[in-house]
C-alpha cells in the first residue's frame, strides 16, 4: 500500500493506492493521526486505486471520521471501486460517511 | 479438493494467505464474485489470531488455513494454538448507529456473518478451529419446458 498526500487549498487530499489490511492499515492510521494533528481536519481520501480493504481499514476510517467531525472538519471518500463499496455497504458505512465519484467532487464538496 | 498452507500469525503474512485463498478459490472454479466474499472472510478471521490469538505470548504462534471444495460446498477452516475466542460470544456493531455512536471494533465478525453461511467454532486440546463455510450455487441444469 502506499499513501501520497497534497494540499488543495484548505484540504488535504490522501491518495491510498494499493490494499488495506491488517499489515497496511497501521500505516494508514498513522497518515490520518499526522494530519489531524497537525490540524488538517478536512480530509479527501482518494480510493480510485484501492483494490481491497479489510475491516482494518474500515477501523481507520472511522476513527479518522470522528476525529476530523469533532474539530469542525470531515473525512470523504472519492472514487470508492466495487469491491471496497461493497465492504463499506455490509458495514453501514456508506451511512455514515460521505462518498463523491472522483476528488474534484469531493474537494469542492468542503465549505469555502 | 483440499488445499493447507501454515504460517507465523504475523501481519505480514495475512496478504500470504488471501493469495493462498485466491489461488484454491480459482482452482477449485469458485466464482469470482464468491471468492472475494471467501477471501475477505478468511482474512478477518487470520486477522483475529494474529492481532488477539496470541497476545501476551512471547512471539506469534502457528495458524494454519486448510481450504476444502466439493461440488456443494467450500469450507475453509482456520486453526490455531492461541487464546480461544468463540465468535458466537462476539457483539455484532450496530449498523445503523451514527457516526458519533458506531464503536470502534466488532466489524471483523460482523462482516465474516455477512460473507459465509455458516460459522463453526471448537476448541480443545489441539487449539481453536474456526470453520467458514459457503455454500455453491446449484449447476443450472437446461430446463426443458413441457
Amino acid at each position: 500500500m502506499e499513501i501520497t498526500t497534497l494540499q488543495r487549498g484548505s484540504i488535504t487530499v490522501i491518495a491510498i493506492a494499493g490494499s488495506i489490511d491488517g499489515m497496511t492499515a497501521t500505516t494508514l492510521v498513522t497518515s490520518f493521526r499526522e494530519q489531524v494533528a497537525g490540524g488538517n481536519v478536512r480530509i479527501v481520501s482518494d480510493f480510485a486505486a484501492v483494490e481491497y480493504t479489510s475491516s482494518a481499514g474500515l477501523r481507520a476510517l472511522l476513527e479518522t471520521v470522528k476525529e476530523t467531525r469533532q474539530q469542525g472538519g470531515d473525512l470523504r471518500l472519492a472514487a470508492v471501486q466495487p469491491d471496497v463499496l461493497r465492504v463499506l455497504e455490509l458495514s453501514g458505512f456508506t451511512h455514515i460517511l460521505k462518498l463523491f465519484p472522483d476528488v474534484e467532487a469531493a474537494v469542492a464538496s468542503f465549505p469555502a | 479438493m483440499k488445499r493447507e498452507i501454515g504460517l507465523d500469525a504475523r501481519p505480514e503474512n495475512l496478504k500470504v494467505i488471501r493469495d493462498f485463498i485466491e489461488d484454491a478459490c480459482r482452482e477449485a472454479g469458485v466464482p469470482a464474485s464468491e471468492a472475494k466474499d471467501i477471501k475477505l472472510a478468511v482474512d478477518e478471521a487470520c486477522c483475529n489470531v494474529v492481532e488477539h490469538g496470541y497476545a501476551g505470548s512471547p512471539g506469534p504462534g502457528p495458524v494454519g488455513v486448510a481450504f476444502e471444495a466439493d461440488g456443494k460446498t467450500i469450507a475453509v477452516t482456520v486453526s490455531d494454538r492461541g487464546r480461544s475466542f468463540d465468535p458466537s460470544q462476539a457483539p455484532g456493531p450496530d449498523v445503523g448507529a451514527g457516526w458519533r455512536d458506531r464503536r470502534i471494533g466488532g466489524l471483523g465478525w460482523h462482516l465474516i456473518r455477512q460473507l459465509v453461511d455458516d460459522v463453526r467454532y471448537e476448541s480443545g486440546a489441539a487449539g481453536n478451529r474456526l470453520t467458514l463455510v459457503k455454500r455453491r450455487p446449484p449447476v443450472p441444469e437446461k430446463t426443458e419446458r413441457g
